[in-house]
């Protein structure tokens, strides 16, 4: 079984299979127990994650923890909120200032 | 190879298009079309429009005609339409294009019409199979880039597929088209990196804040409560931020951003370039922008397999679900499950790439053989 990791900076992977409580999983060339059933295609832990940290795909932040979740855990909707609008805002100001200072 | 037309662009297709120019009028205009085989784009309006409303019918109708795979066009109103068929048929000509127009209460009726309708329409597939495939350089070639019918592989194996594909061809001269924005908050910065210029940069921040002030002035809504939905969220992804890092995959990394072009605008030059449209919802809003945006091919990521094509445009459905592939190969062009299965994203790429080219040199694809040639108006809050 296998969970796929997009980045190396990434705290989460994509299952590649519909997992179950006791599989291990294989990320890249680690392996990792899952602690709860996740449908394919969903996110699995791969660390530790304290409520209020940045979640990591891509090598981006995709939203912020809202409880914590330990490693081997399902990542949704019900732990991770969706922090966009932040994020754009965020991204907006920064590259208007560097684009400003470039220009 | 393809067929150069007066204008100068490349068509990959020789289509005789029917236009209808008034709902009162489909039924000949579809009938000519089932006659002769040409294509057709039937509309669901035509008359009685506000003004803004009845700009972009006009737009999308001369711009579908313009796609350079198109040979020639036929007008098929009613007589008494808002639809300016006559302006649409001077900005036709002026390219150089062959189109002609026809008005039911000007022939004496429907069967009149559709009889005259399929003389001119057979003389035009006459002109058209007379015309020979010559070969050209890809900087000729304009692709679309698109997804949808996602799921769990689109962004991890489809999409990079795609954008290795992408990264490909603009390093020989092509283009690339990227639309989807309601699917970019939250990489604007990475896209706003890429661009040519701190102006062109600048630009792509200021449409993704449009965007989401858009949202909450015309719905009441954040774009983020609309996107991802809810198929999205039971396929595995979270946050808009997380479906729009999956979206901007299909242009690479590797090939700077030229600007943006907005609905009927064609690229100016060579490279990768963000159409600008805002229509909100199906598939098909940006399937049709890009037909209006003279894109010869649209190369479409689908997880689960969507049959979409276009009335001017073929549609090349890549899946990155090897399932999927094995299921539904009938609807599907190309595999890019095999991401999945050990090929490297560069071998992939280069695959799909060859089996694209084959594509432009005429082999039809699936949206062709299963006689998917839909296309809609696509509409924003300026039209």
């Amino acid at each position: 079984m296998k969970a796929l990791r997009c980045d190396c900076v990434d705290t989460v992977a994509v299952v590649a299979q519909p997992v179950s409580v006791g599989d291990v999983v294989e990320v890249g060339d680690s392996t990792l127990s899952v602690k709860e059933s996740i449908a394919l295609g969903h996110k699995i832990a791969l660390q530790d994650i304290a409520a209020g940290e940045l979640v990591y795909k891509y090598g981006v932040p995709i939203g912020r923890a809202s409880q914590n979740i330990e490693k081997g855990y399902w990542v949704h909707t019900h732990n991770l909120q969706d922090i966009t609008e932040q994020l754009c805002n965020q991204y907006a100001e920064e590259f208007r200032r560097k684009a400003g200072a470039l220009r | 190879m393809g067929y150069e037309r007066a204008d100068g662009s490349i068509g990959i297709r020789n289509y005789v298009l029917v236009l209808s120019m008034v709902n009162c009028s489909n039924t000949v205009a579809q009938q000519v079309a089932q006659n002769t085989g040409a294509n057709v784009i039937p509309i669901d309006c035509g008359c009685v429009e506000v003004a803004d409303h009845h700009s972009r019918t006009c737009l999308a109708l001369t711009a579908a005609a313009l796609n350079p795979n198109v040979y020639a066009v036929l007008l098929v109103g009613l007589g008494c339409e808002q639809t300016d068929h006559n302006k649409i048929m001077a900005d036709i000509a002026a390219t150089g294009k062959p189109v002609s127009y026809i008005g039911i209460q000007d022939c004496g009726g429907p069967k009149q019409a559709l009889a005259k309708g399929i003389e001119i329409v057979k003389t035009y597939q006459e002109e058209a199979a007379a015309q020979e495939r010559k070969e050209y350089p890809l900087s000729k070639l304009v692709l679309a880039v698109q997804c949808g019918g996602s799921d769990w592989t689109t962004a991890l194996s489809g999409n990079i597929t795609i954008g290795e594909m992408t990264d490909l061809i603009v390093e020989e001269g092509g283009s690339v088209i990227i639309s989807e924005v309601a699917g970019f908050p939250g990489s604007e910065h990475i896209l706003a990196e890429r661009a040519v210029t701190p102006e062109v940069g600048l630009e792509i921040i200021q449409m993704c804040d449009e965007l989401r002030a858009e949202y909450v002035r015309d719905h009441g809504q954040s774009i983020e409560e609309v996107n991802p939905t809810p198929g999205n969220k039971a396929g595995g992804i979270t946050t808009l931020v997380e479906k729009s890092m999956g979206n901007i995959k299909k242009i690479g990394t590797r090939s700077p951003i030229q600007g943006l072009i907005t609905a009927g605008q064609h690229v100016p030059h060579p490279g990768v370039w963000i159409l600008d449209l805002r229509a909100p919802g199906i598939d098909g809003n940006a399937t049709s922008g890009f037909a209006m945006a003279g894109a010869n091919l649209n190369v479409f990521s689908t997880g689960r397999g969507s049959p979409l094509g276009n009335a001017v445009m073929p549609v090349f459905k890549i899946t990155g679900n090897p399932k999927s592939y094995e299921e539904l190969s009938c609807m599907l062009d190309f595999n890019a499950g095999i991401v999945l299965r050990g090929a490297t994203v560069e071998e992939a790429g280069k695959a799909l790439l060859d089996e694209v080219i084959m594509a432009a040199n005429g082999k039809l694809t699936r949206s062709e053989e299963n006689g998917n040639f839909e296309f809609i108006i696509p509409r924003e809050s300026r039209g």
